[in-house]
């Protein structure tokens, strides 16, 4: 049993006064990108939105207070919130996620950093200005928090010069391109997803790439799918890529959940969906393609059927 | 009599024979079981709903229902559409949403054994797997459960050829409310059956108020070879009757024969986004046939039907029908019912009042004519569609809740479309079944073809299986 | 939107709902929880409930927090209710304290 509003004000705390649902240090967030060298500044920006890198550590704080059971819990998770925020580095002792966890991220976000660049897309990068997007706050209801994290969010793209911005995730996505717009005044962010940019730079010729695996099962995310109707897009990469895609019996605007956003608040519901979802992938392939880090963590952690997962971003590589 | 036990009696004693999980008695959920579409709700709030989750579990309601006298509802879904599931007098709610496995399949014995909460389309899933179905498909068969189909003897598209749920149960397990909550086994495993009287036929389309079925035996049979579709357009319903008529007289026996009247088509046309161009009256007929006879039946189907028609669209499989949308159109009947309300009477919350006759076939035309007569008369919009290979219509109207007057033509409404269905020799109820909603035409009905004494042994028949009158009450007869 | 207002749009949107249930066979969580709370034609009653009465038990918030905001159940709804929207704007009634809710939600897994 957890007590849903001690896990909302948990989040909230963390998100109002550090810009990270979790308390983490930025360079977490943002140390993937240094290797890279992205301007900082420029008018169109990468907006990770830090979904991607926060993920490991979203997903243990679920069981770590899911394991705080007893009637003086939510108590004691605001103090832990409490004492987090104060001390961002000790999050990641008290959390411990597999260093490798933290690291496949990083890759995939250099990756796609990479395929922008190869699509002729020259991003800046807002580093210590890559903040979370609020999205859980927005999804849990928290309104008022979360039109505080959109207007200081929004606030630091634009003074980073963003007139546009690159998302590479689907709640995100969502989020920046059609919620935004009705919380914060004056909302003038152009808002484009890479699959989208990337999609058109194939289309194009612009763009050649190769497949690194020979088959895959595509699940598509809920918010690609039928938020924002991303569906061809991916599909198209991945046949031009020369990756042979197979539907599961849910597939496209019908796709299936993977359980992921109901995992703060009940792990158990969240990964019986999983399971359900693995076993009708399993059906077309034994490797799946994913799109979004929270079907990555919650199909992954379900995943008992020796199944391939990996991101669509790892499908492929461009050709140089 | 004894006097009838507490609620907290009731609740305890329930409680103690199923386990605590299996119980629920909080107002909020109690409520979600309280409720029928078209706006029924229950006029006393049952005390509890209870999720049996193994067949013993049903006959220990039973049990104790007999003992301490409460009333219980046995409810799948809760979509029967003429008021039979929802809780009358308080009591207690039997959902039968947890009892779903598929126990087993056999195509040897052309055979499927499932427990009464599994959904339709569920069932058809699995045994599509295999190359099999179950044909019994309400509009509904998204949610309708085994239990709620066999009970309201439902029907569907593919009633013309397959006939309804009275055709497919094989047989089924039927517990009392008695001192025992005896279970039993009626009818057969196997295809033929002369037990006697057939209990099971009085079982379905009984409506829950004979016996509680926790689990049955379906017939089932092979998916068809393929499947031919043609869709086309009249500007009159006299031209697609006509139509009707070729095509019986040409000896092609249709899987799927549905027409849709008007007003509903060109909404559907729009919610469907279906590229087809929609105007008139729509008749949608698909044949089974082994593959090799594909064109040659197509192009016969086609040829008939465009005869008198304003534009065909075909399909040569059922996957071309669905990459052409050809289904979609009918499919939105129930959604375009639902926007013709709400646009003719310019309101958000609209009641949709579906109506569920049956007249010979033959008889379609005057029907649809004098339902839009008698439609106008009252002051409502109708739309039409329906099982034109049956003779089954579900004319709707939308009706404002909040207003009192418009609630009152509306049963008048109701009760004049059943007496045009006797008139033309017809009946109250094709597939929905009779509910609290159509008493009364059962009984008009009944009358008009000299035959009141059969409510009587109805009644008797209720009795000797429900001697208390405990179960499902007020429904039916 | 202030609490009010979307107290105001839960109430209307959830009034146009039919109870047809149509939306429930693409529900996850519906087959996975013990009652219909766990599932779309639940949760629109539901959040309707928390709007109009400004408070809701822990059995209904259960069923409100369990929802994944997939949408799947959009797809199916011949009445095409923004179910999700009707969930979220329920926690938000809530989180912003304009309806009455336990602290502890057991949502609960079959
Ligand atoms: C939009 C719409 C379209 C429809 N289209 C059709 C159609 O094309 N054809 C058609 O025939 N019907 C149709 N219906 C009516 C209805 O959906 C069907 O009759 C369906 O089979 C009912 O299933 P259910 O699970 O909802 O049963 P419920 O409504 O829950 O129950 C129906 C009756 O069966 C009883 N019952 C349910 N389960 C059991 C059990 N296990 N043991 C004993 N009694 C039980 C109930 O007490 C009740 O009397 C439609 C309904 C809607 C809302
Ligand atoms: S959005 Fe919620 S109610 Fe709708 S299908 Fe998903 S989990 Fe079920
Ligand atoms: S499908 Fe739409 S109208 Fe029907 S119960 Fe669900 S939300 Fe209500």
């Amino acid at each position: 049993m957890a007590s849903v509003r001690a896990v909302l004000e948990f989040l909230a705390d963390s998100t109002l006064k550090t810009g990270l649902p979790v308390p983490v240090p930025m360079e977490e967030v943002y140390s993937w990108a240094i290797p890279l060298g992205l301007p900082r500044s420029g008018r169109v920006h990468l907006y990770t939105g830090a979904l991607y890198q926060l993920m490991p550590y979203i997903e243990r704080l679920g069981r770590y207070l899911e394991s705080l059971e007893g009637s003086r819990s939510a108590a004691a998770i605001l103090r832990l919130a409490r004492a987090l925020i104060a001390a961002p580095r000790f999050t990641r002792t008290l959390l411990s996620p597999e260093p490798q966890a933290l690291e496949r991220p990083r890759a995939i976000l250099s990756r796609i950093a990479r395929f922008l660049g190869a699509a002729g897309y020259y991003v800046a990068y807002p580093y210590e200005g890559d903040l979370y997007s609020g999205v859980l706050l927005y999804d849990m209801g928290l309104d008022d928090a979360f039109a505080e994290v959109a207007s200081r969010v929004y606030r630091v793209l634009k003074e980073a010069g963003a007139e546009e911005i690159v998302t590479v995730d689907p709640h995100t996505t969502h989020v920046m391109r059609s919620v935004y717009p009705k919380y914060v005044d004056g909302y003038d962010l152009e808002v484009r997803n890479y699959l989208e940019v990337l999609a058109e730079a194939v289309d194009s010729g612009r763009v050649r790439l190769r497949p690194r695996v020979r088959e895959v099962v595509i699940h598509d995310p809920c918010f690609y799918a039928r938020y924002e109707g991303i569906i061809e897009e991916p599909r198209r990469i991945l046949r031009a890529a020369g990756v042979e895609v197979r539907e599961p019996r849910r597939s496209g605007r019908m796709t299936y959940c993977c359980g992921g956003p109901v995992e703060s608040i009940s792990p158990r519901l969240a990964s019986k969906i999983a399971e359900t979802r693995l076993s009708e992938l399993r059906e077309e392939s034994k490797t799946v393609v994913v799109m979004c880090p929270i079907c990555y963590a919650n199909l992954s952690r379900a995943n008992r059927l020796g199944l391939r997962i990996i991101d669509i971003a790892e499908a492929f590589d461009v050709e140089v | 009599m004894p006097p009838r036990a507490s609620r907290s009696a009731v609740l305890r004693a329930l409680r103690e024979a199923l386990g605590p999980g299996k119980v629920v008695e909080d107002e909020e959920i109690v409520r979600l079981y309280s409720r029928e579409p078209e706006g029924l709700e229950a006029p006393e709030r049952p005390w509890a709903v209870v999720f049996p989750e193994e067949p013993r579990d049903v006959s220990a309601v039973a049990r104790l229902a007999y003992k301490l006298e409460f009333p219980i509802y046995p409810q799948g879904s809760t979509t029967s559409l003429s008021g039979s599931a929802y809780p009358l007098e308080g009591g207690v709610v039997v959902s039968m949403e947890r009892l779903r496995r598929i126990r087993s399949v056999s195509l040897v014995d052309s055979s499927v054994w499932v427990e009464a909460g599994v959904r339709i389309d569920d069932l058809n899933l699995e045994l599509a797997r295999r190359g099999y179905m179950f044909p019994v498909d309400p509009a509904s068969s998204a949610v309708a459960t085994v239990g709620g189909a066999i009970n309201s003897g439902a029907g569907g598209m593919r009633g013309a050829k397959y006939g309804t749920m009275r055709d497919w149960v094989l047989g089924l397990h039927a517990v009392l409310v008695d001192e025992e909550g005896t279970t039993m086994f009626l009818g057969c495993r196997t295809l033929k059956c002369r037990q006697g009287y057939d209990l099971v036929r009085l079982i379905v389309g009984s409506e829950g108020t004979l016996a509680l079925v926790p689990d049955a035996y379906l017939k089932i049979t092979p998916l068809p070879e393929n499947i031919v579709t043609a869709v086309a357009f009249y500007r009159s319903l006299g031209d697609l009757m006509e139509t009707v008529v070729d095509i019986k007289a040409r000896g092609i026996q249709p899987y799927i024969m549905e027409f849709m009247g008007e007003n509903s088509v060109k909404l559907a046309a729009s919610y469907a986004r279906a590229p087809i161009e929609a105007e008139g009256s729509m008749l949608l007929v698909s044949v089974d046939v082994n593959r090799e006879a594909t064109e040659r039946v197509l192009g016969e189907l086609s040829g008939i039907m465009g005869s008198r028609a304003l534009r065909v669209y075909t399909a040569r499989s059922l996957e071309e029908a669905e990459e052409k949308k050809l289904f979609q159109v009918r499919r939105g009947l129930f959604p375009a019912q639902v926007e013709h309300a709400r646009r003719t009477l310019g309101k958000d919350r609209v009641l949709v009042i579906i109506e569920d006759i049956a007249v010979p076939p033959s008889r379609l035309v005057e029907a649809v004519e004098l339902i839009r007569e008698a439609s106008e008369r009252l002051g409502f919009s109708v739309a039409v569609g329906g099982h034109v290979g049956d003779g089954n219509l579900h004319p709707a109207i939308g009706v404002d809740p909040e207003d009192p007057e418009m609630t009152r033509r509306a049963r008048e409404w109701f009760t004049e479309v059943m007496r045009i269905a006797i008139k033309l020799g017809g009946t109250v109820s094709a597939e929905h079944g009779i509910g609290t909603l159509k008493r009364e035409g059962l009984r008009m009905e009944l009358e008009a073809n000299n035959a009141l004494k059969a409510l009587d042994i109805m009644r008797a028949i209720k009795r000797a299986f429900d001697p208390k009158g405990l179960l499902n009450p007020g429904k039916v007869v | 939107m202030t609490p009010e207002e979307a107290a105001e749009w839960v109430s209307r949107e959830s009034s146009r709902c039919m109870f047809c249930g149509f939306c429930e066979a693409a529900c996850p969580t519906l087959p996975l929880g013990p009652h219909r709370a766990y599932g779309p034609r639940g949760r629109v009653y539901l959040a309707g409930l928390a709007a109009r009465r400004g408070e809701l038990g822990a059995e209904g918030a259960a069923g409100i927090y369990s929802c994944l905001l997939c949408a799947a159940c959009v797809e199916r709804c011949p009445a095409r209710i923004d179910i999700p929207g009707l969930v979220r704007a329920a926690r938000m009634l809530l989180a912003e304290g304009y309806a009455r809710a336990p602290g502890m939600v057991p949502v609960r897994v079959l």
